[in-house]
């Protein structure tokens, strides 16, 4: 499935928060969206997931508008990871993946075998399956967020739109969780993902889309991207690039002056 | 002006005594009571608004309470109309410069104790507990209000009224049960049971043990072996929950098996000559029950 | 890899509905065979089968079964829309006394009662009490957003409680009748005593279309555990969940206050109680919180009756004393979770 906007703009408030943003969502790709805070990012993403509407501009899913795809098409085709990770009711961490499946379950009935298995594959895949029966408040930060995140994988869509999934985990869990994003999209899903550490989106993203002030400033390969210009002028920093392992290493060095 | 003793039937003891009873149980009045005929009464209660507005003259009444200008709940509506209305508030009392305040013993205390410290003379009058208590009663407002000829009158009518009921009474006494709102009823010791006595009725509730006033449930009504059912009610009366129950499906099918009476409560919620009708009804429908 | 941790002991729903539906049967018999007078159940039920209207029949069927029958609606409803309540407010202290549902239904009911609206026109009785809820929830709606917050819930239901009691004993006291103005006991208080076959009638259609409308958002209050955005994406329309929560709460709670007055606390105690049972999840609850509710109320109807207080106990006086202290200890517990 493609996914394409076209001259997104939305505000809220009365502010302008994204204006001519246009973007392609393709499979099998994990696009990294970056830019500093407040620069709309989350929006653009919500937008993207058909969470909010547009003001202006147009969002089609192969080919189609939201509207005419309907609600339950839309979530069984894109999965949506929140930011935060509270939930309202201690369930178990298997109950919480099996709330992915909703978008597939027929009315009044119950989980079926395909939705067992698909929440087995989203268990083993986060490696959370070892903790299925504990309810959420007793896991670990880095645990619950693998849950959650399990809990988007077990919708099985081609579309996987993440926002700052990596919040408050410890560096292991920040390296597991975005090989696993990378898998993902691997195995053919589009994936995309809010992203404020510069040298995780650099590193393991296909592509990236740099925001800035509610504008969509650059997109392309992260080399092109977050080369020094752009770093100097949106982030204001300077970096130090290199390759290590075969992978390329970014890193914010210095606050950026001019002359 | 000489005061013209009633004239009494001979007594019995019993009599005696419960003549001196209620003459003891109505507090006395203040030093200080009118001698002689007062000319500006006020009533405090509906009951003795009543009382009042039968044994004294129009221009002698200077109010009565508003309660009594209802013809649904007062005997003597139109004749309340013509006079003074008061809320029972001392105000409007003091404002009326009474000679002479007639109050219920459930009138406000405070009210009551209010208008003895400005000297006004206050007269209290229990609620009767029986038909010899509610002659005594008359008896004592005729002489307090100076009209004991009218008294006297209107107890030999009462007297009269009982001997002709009694006289037509057949025999066997039909089992009957009040039914109150709020689901209330009427056992021993109350004016209404002497009532039920009086109609040639047998009172269940009193069989049942209940003293005064008290609840039954109607589940206990419909399962009773009763035989008349009287129904207690306001007929008119705008909705409350409390008539509801007097309304319940069950009343309606029950009808196939008792007889049904509507007795306005008006009629005895206060003692007075109205209780009299309300014997005749209950009489009357005793007579037709087998 | 096998599973390594507790496995929680939990019940398949099915059976825990069948166990509560027991339960309820039981209580249901109960009610019915607790009255102020002997009756004979058995040669009672045997007429009413066959059709004769003997007087034990009669008061079985006109007295005793409308009283539990409405025991069960009313106390379905409120646990019902209790659990459906904590599962949209996503708070466990959301139940419509506590947050003033209930008694802004009594207001709408007293005024459609006292004025004699519902004496020519019998629907007006559990529409006023329909139309007060719808009001209460709307106004907490907006007032609350989505989501509330402790603080501001029960701040809310406080207000409305002050404002809607104080309405209550206003339109009494303007109330034509006399006796008006000392039922606000049985408005505030709620009572199941003296009630018919026709009260039962007039709030059953109501409270069903209210009952259709909370237990389809099941599935919608399981996805809102993750939060609203996430349950949108989900597949959850969050408008439509609102208006079928706001209607089916103003429905069934606003039709039971009509015929019983308000009850508080069912829909606070018995979610509370039901959750471990259903392992937290919120849609799983409101089924089983309509049968925990409806035994609740029976068990109270019941309780109150063999009682040796006269005049008999208010039902809504049993529930609060159970209740109360509940909400007590809940809040406590939360004060300390918060820490």
């Amino acid at each position: 499935m493609t996914v394409e906007a076209r001259a997104l703009a939305v505000s809220l408030g009365g502010k302008p928060v994204l204006q001519e943003v246009d973007l392609d969502l393709r499979p099998g790709e994990l696009l990294g969206l970056v830019g500093p805070n407040g620069a709309g990012k989350t929006t653009l993403l919500r937008l993207l997931a058909g969470l909010l509407p547009p003001a202006s501009g147009s969002l089609r899913y192969d080919g189609e508008s939201p509207r005419a795809l309907g609600r339950q098409e839309l979530a069984r085709r894109i999965a949506y990871l929140a930011q935060g990770g509270d939930t309202a009711w201690p369930l178990s961490a298997e109950a919480v993946v099996g709330l992915g499946r909703l978008p597939h379950r027929r009315p009044f009935a119950g989980p079926s075998r395909a939705d067992a298995a698909a929440v087995e594959r989203a268990l083993e895949a986060c490696d959370a399956a070892p903790f299925r029966d504990r309810p959420l408040g007793t896991l670990s930060g880095g645990e619950r967020r693998r849950v959650l995140l399990a809990r988007a994988l077990a919708v099985e869509a081609p579309y996987l739109l993440a926002d700052e999934p990596l919040a408050g985990l410890d560096p292991l869990h920040q390296i597991e969780v975005m090989e696993l994003l990378r898998r993902t999209a691997r195995r053919g899903a589009g994936v995309v993902v809010v992203l404020h550490d510069l040298t995780l989106a650099a590193r393991f993203c296909d592509r990236l889309a740099l925001i800035d002030r509610g504008r969509l400033v650059a997109e392309g390969a992260p080399a092109e991207v977050l080369d020094d210009e752009r770093l100097a002028a949106v982030f204001g920093v300077t970096a130090f690039r290199g390759r290590h392992d075969g992978e390329p290493l970014l890193l914010p060095w210095r606050a950026y002056s001019s002359g | 002006m000489r005061r013209l003793r009633a004239r009494r039937r001979p007594a019995g003891a019993l009599r005696a005594a419960m003549l001196a009873g209620a003459v003891a149980w109505a507090l006395p009045a203040q030093d200080g009571a009118a001698a002689g005929r007062p000319a500006r009464i006020v009533s405090l209660n509906m009951c003795t608004d009543e009382l009042v507005l039968r044994l004294a003259d129009r221009d002698r009444i200077a109010s009565v309470t508003w309660l009594s200008r209802d013809p649904r709940n007062a005997n003597m509506a139109e004749a309340a109309r013509a006079v003074g209305v008061n809320h029972g508030l001392v105000e409007e009392v003091l404002a009326d410069r009474p000679d002479l305040v007639v109050a219920g013993a459930y009138t406000t205390r405070p009210a009551v104790a209010l208008l003895r410290r400005t000297g006004v003379p206050v007269h209290e009058f229990g609620v009767p507990r029986s038909i010899a208590e509610m002659r005594a009663q008359i008896t004592e407002m005729a002489a307090l209000l100076g009209e004991e000829a009218r008294g006297a009158r209107l107890v030999a009518g009462i007297d009269a009224r009982l001997a002709a009921i009694a006289a037509r009474r057949p025999a066997g006494h039909p089992r009957a049960v009040v039914l109150r709102p709020n689901g209330f009823t009427v056992g021993r010791g109350s004016l209404v049971d002497e009532i039920l006595t009086a109609a040639g009725l047998d009172n269940l509730a009193a069989d049942l043990g209940i003293e005064s006033y008290g609840q039954i449930a109607l589940e206990t009504v419909a399962l009773s072996k009763a035989q008349m059912l009287i129904l207690n009610d306001t007929p008119g009366g705008r909705p409350s929950l409390a008539s509801e129950v007097l309304h319940h499906p069950l009343i309606g099918k029950l009808g196939a098996r008792l007889k049904l009476v509507a007795l306005p409560s008006r009629l005895w919620t206060c003692a007075g000559p109205s209780v009299l009708d309300a014997i005749d009804l209950l009489a009357g429908a005793a007579g037709k029950t087998r | 890899m096998r599973r390594a941790g507790l496995r929680p002991p939990l019940m398949p729903l099915p059976l825990l509905l069948a166990l509560l539906g027991l339960a309820l049967l039981a209580v249901f018999a109960l009610s019915v065979a607790v009255g102020y007078a002997p009756l004979d159940l058995g040669a009672a039920f045997r007429d009413l089968l066959a059709g004769r209207e003997s007087l034990p029949a009669l008061v079985l069927r006109e007295l005793r079964l409308p009283r539990a029958i409405l025991g069960a609606l009313v106390g379905f409803s409120l646990g019902l829309s209790g659990a459906a309540l904590q599962g949209l407010l996503r708070n466990p202290l959301a139940e419509p006394g506590v947050i003033g549902v209930s008694s802004t239904a009594a207001f709408g009911a007293v005024l459609a009662f006292y004025s004699g609206l519902s004496a020519s026109v019998a629907l007006a009785l559990p529409l006023g009490g329909i139309a007060g809820a719808v009001l209460a929830t709307l106004l907490l709606f907006i007032l609350l957003g989505r989501g509330a917050g402790t603080t501001t819930l029960i701040l809310a239901g406080v207000a409305l409680n002050s404002f809607a009691g104080a309405a209550t004993s206003l339109a009494l006291n303007l109330a034509p009748n006399p006796y008006a103005a000392l039922e606000i006991v049985f408005w505030l208080m709620g009572s199941l005593a003296d009630r018919s076959l026709d009260h039962v009638l007039l709030a059953l259609p109501l409270m069903l279309v209210g009952w259709a409308l909370l237990l389809s958002t099941a599935p919608a209050l399981d996805a809102l555990t993750l939060g609203e955005d996430t349950a949108a994406s989900l597949g959850v329309d969050l408008t439509w969940l609102r208006v079928r929560l706001i209607g089916g709460t103003a429905l069934a709670v606003g039709s039971a206050v009509a015929v019983a007055g308000a009850i508080g606390f069912v829909g606070l105690v018995v979610p509370h109680l039901l959750r471990p049972a259903v392992a937290n999840r919120p849609g799983r609850l409101l089924l089983a919180s309509g049968f925990g509710g409806a035994i609740l109320v029976l068990l109270a109807d019941t309780a109150l009756r063999l009682a040796p207080i006269r005049p008999e106990l208010k039902l809504g006086v049993v529930t609060a004393l159970i209740g109360a202290p509940f909400l007590f200890s809940l809040v406590d517990r939360m004060r300390r979770e918060a820490r």
